[in-house]
C-alpha cells in the first residue's frame, strides 16, 4: 500500500523513493502476477467447499447465492461510490492547493486530513451514524470519503509539486498559458502518483466497507457478523474469504491501472 | 450531558480502557518489531527473498482487518488472543518492509570497510548495518503503531481490549442518552493516544539516531 510508504517521514522517505526501481518494483511485478491467482484459488476453494458441504438450515439461510450476491453488490457499490467521490473531490482540491494563489492553504488542509486519518475508521463511521441518524449506503460512504481522502489529496499535491520547474518554464517559454501548462505538462506528469494514491484509497475503501453493516449498510462484513452472532463458523469463513478476495482483486485492479493508465514516459 | 462531564464522571473506566489500548498497541508493536526485524535480516541479502517478503507484506496489508478477525475467531476463539494475533500480523508488515529497505540501503563501501578492519559478519550486521538501518526500522515501527491504534478499535469486536469497546457499546446503545458521548470519548481517546505515541516515537528517534546517520 503506497500510503504507508508515502507516510514515512525523514530518512526512509527518501530511501524508499530511491529504492523503488529495485526491491519495490520487483515485488510489485510479483504481486500483480500472483495476487489474481491467489484470489481465484482461494475464492473457488471456499465456494466449492460451501456448496458441497452439508449445511444446516441456519447456514442455508445466509449461505445462498442471492444473499451473497446482494451483500457483494452492496460492498462493491460502497467501494465504487467512495472511490469516485474521493477522486472527484481530492484531485481538483489537490490541483487548487498547488496553484500559487492558494498554496498557503495547503499545510492547513494536509494537517486536517492527517488528523482525519489518525482517527479510527470504525470510530468515524459510528460517530457519523450516531450524530446524523442516517443509515445504509450514505452512512458509510460519507465518513469513508473523509477517511480515504488523504492519500489521493497528498499524492496529487506531491505529484504536481515534484514536476521539474524547468519543464514548467519551458512550457511557458513556448507560449503555453498557465492553464495549458497545468493540463498538458503538470497533470500528465503527476498521473502516476495520483493513480498510486487512488489505489491506496480503493484498498482503504474496500477494506473499511466490511464495517458498513454496523450502520446497516450491508456488505460482506454482515456475513462475518451473522456467523459470529449465530456461531456459524462456515458463514464467518465465507464472509471473511470473500471480503479478502474482493480486497485483493480491487488492489490488483488498482495496480493494473497504475501500470497501464500512466502516460508513457511519466512512469516513476 | 456534555462530553467533558461524561469523561470526568467515567474517568476511571475510560482511563483504564485507554491504558489497555495503549499498552496493547505498544506490546504488539514491539512483538512485531522483534519478528519483523528477524524476517528482514533473514531475507535482505537475497533479492528474490526481499521481493517475496515485500510482496507478501503488501498483500497482507490489503486484507480488511475485520475479515482477518472473521478468520481468527473460529480458530482461536474470542478475547485477547485474536486481537494480539491480528495486531502483531498487521504491525509486522511496515517493519519487515522498512528493515529490508534500510538494510539494502546501506552503502556497500561502508560494509566493505567494516569487513576490511576485521569485523565478523555478525559484527558487521549488528554494529554497522542494523545501526544504519535503525532510522528506517524505527519509522516502520512508528507507521505500525499508528495503524494498530485504529485496528485495535475493530479488534475490540472479538471481546478484545481497549477503547474500541467504548465505540462498540456506544453503537449498541444508539439512541440512548450517552451513546454519542461514549463513542466520541472512545474515538477521540484513540486519536489522542495516537498523537501521544507518535510524539514518543519522535523523541526516541531524536535520542537513538546518531547525528551522522540523521539527515
Amino acid at each position: 500500500m503506497t500510503a504507508v510508504a508515502e507516510g514515512f517521514p525523514g530518512v526512509s522517505k527518501t530511501s524508499a523513493v530511491e529504492r523503488r526501481p529495485s526491491v519495490t518494483s520487483r515485488s510489485d511485478r510479483f504481486r500483480l502476477f500472483f495476487q489474481p491467482i491467489a484470489v481465484v484459488v482461494i475464492v473457488a476453494a471456499v465456494v466449492i467447499w460451501a456448496l458441497s458441504s452439508e449445511l444446516n438450515a441456519n447456514e442455508r439461510e445466509t449461505l445462498n447465492l442471492p444473499t451473497i450476491m446482494t451483500l457483494l453488490g452492496q460492498h462493491i457499490l460502497i467501494t465504487i461510490v467512495v472511490s469516485l467521490l474521493v477522486v472527484a473531490i481530492a484531485v481538483p482540491l489537490g490541483i487548487a492547493l498547488t496553484r500559487p494563489a492558494l498554496k498557503w492553504l495547503a499545510p492547513v488542509f494536509l494537517a486536517i486530513a492527517n488528523i482525519g486519518q489518525a482517527a479510527p475508521a470504525l470510530g468515524v463511521i459510528v460517530l457519523f451514524f450516531l450524530w446524523s441518524g442516517i443509515e445504509g449506503l450514505w452512512a458509510v460512504a460519507i465518513p469513508l470519503v473523509f477517511y480515504t481522502l488523504l492519500p489521493v489529496l497528498r499524492n496529487t499535491m506531491v505529484g504536481i509539486q515534484q514536476v521539474d520547474r524547468s519543464l514548467i518554464d519551458a512550457g511557458r517559454g513556448i507560449g503555453m498559458s498557465a492553464g495549458g501548462v497545468l493540463m498538458r505538462v503538470e497533470l500528465p506528469l503527476a498521473v502516476p502518483l495520483i493513480l498510486a494514491g487512488l489505489r491506496t484509497a480503493l484498498v482503504l475503501a474496500v477494506g473499511t466497507a466490511t464495517l458498513a453493516f454496523f450502520v446497516n449498510g450491508g456488505g460482506l462484513g454482515e456475513l462475518i457478523d451473522t456467523g459470529y452472532k449465530l456461531q456459524l463458523n462456515s458463514v464467518m469463513y465465507v464472509g471473511a474469504v470473500l471480503a479478502i478476495g474482493l480486497a485483493l482483486l480491487v488492489d490488483w485492479l488498482g495496480g493494473m491501472a497504475e501500470r497501464w493508465l500512466a502516460p508513457k514516459g511519466a512512469e516513476q | 450531558m456534555s462530553l467533558w462531564q461524561y469523561v470526568t464522571e467515567r474517568w476511571d473506566r475510560l482511563s483504564l480502557q485507554a491504558w489497555l489500548h495503549l499498552s496493547g498497541v505498544v506490546q504488539c508493536t514491539i512483538l512485531a518489531a522483534i519478528i519483523g526485524v528477524a524476517v528482514g535480516i533473514a531475507v535482505y541479502r537475497s533479492p528474490a527473498g526481499s521481493a517475496v517478503a515485500t510482496a507478501l507484506s503488501s498483500t497482507v496489508l490489503t486484507i480488511p482487518s475485520f475479515a482477518l478477525l472473521g478468520l481468527l475467531i473460529p480458530i482461536v476463539g474470542l478475547g485477547v488472543t485474536p486481537s494480539v494475533i491480528a495486531l502483531t500480523l498487521y504491525g509486522l508488515l511496515p517493519i519487515v518492509r522498512n528493515t529490508i529497505v534500510g538494510l539494502a540501503g546501506v552503502d556497500p563501501a561502508v560494509t566493505d570497510a567494516a569487513k576490511g578492519i576485521g569485523m565478523s559478519r555478525t559484527g558487521v550486521l549488528s554494529r554497522v548495518e542494523l545501526r544504519m538501518a535503525w532510522p528506517a526500522i524505527l519509522t516502520g515501527m512508528r507507521v505500525s503503531a499508528q495503524m494498530l491504534m485504529g485496528i485495535a478499535v475493530i479488534a475490540a469486536y472479538a471481546k478484545g481490549f481497549g477503547l474500541g469497546s467504548e465505540v462498540f457499546s456506544g453503537l449498541t446503545r444508539a439512541g440512548s442518552a450517552n451513546s454519542l458521548n461514549q463513542a466520541l470519548a472512545g474515538t477521540l481517546g484513540v486519536v489522542i493516544l495516537a498523537l501521544l505515541l507518535d510524539g514518543v516515537f519522535v523523541l526516541i528517534s531524536r535520542l537513538t539516531i546518531p547525528k551522522g546517520v540523521r539527515d
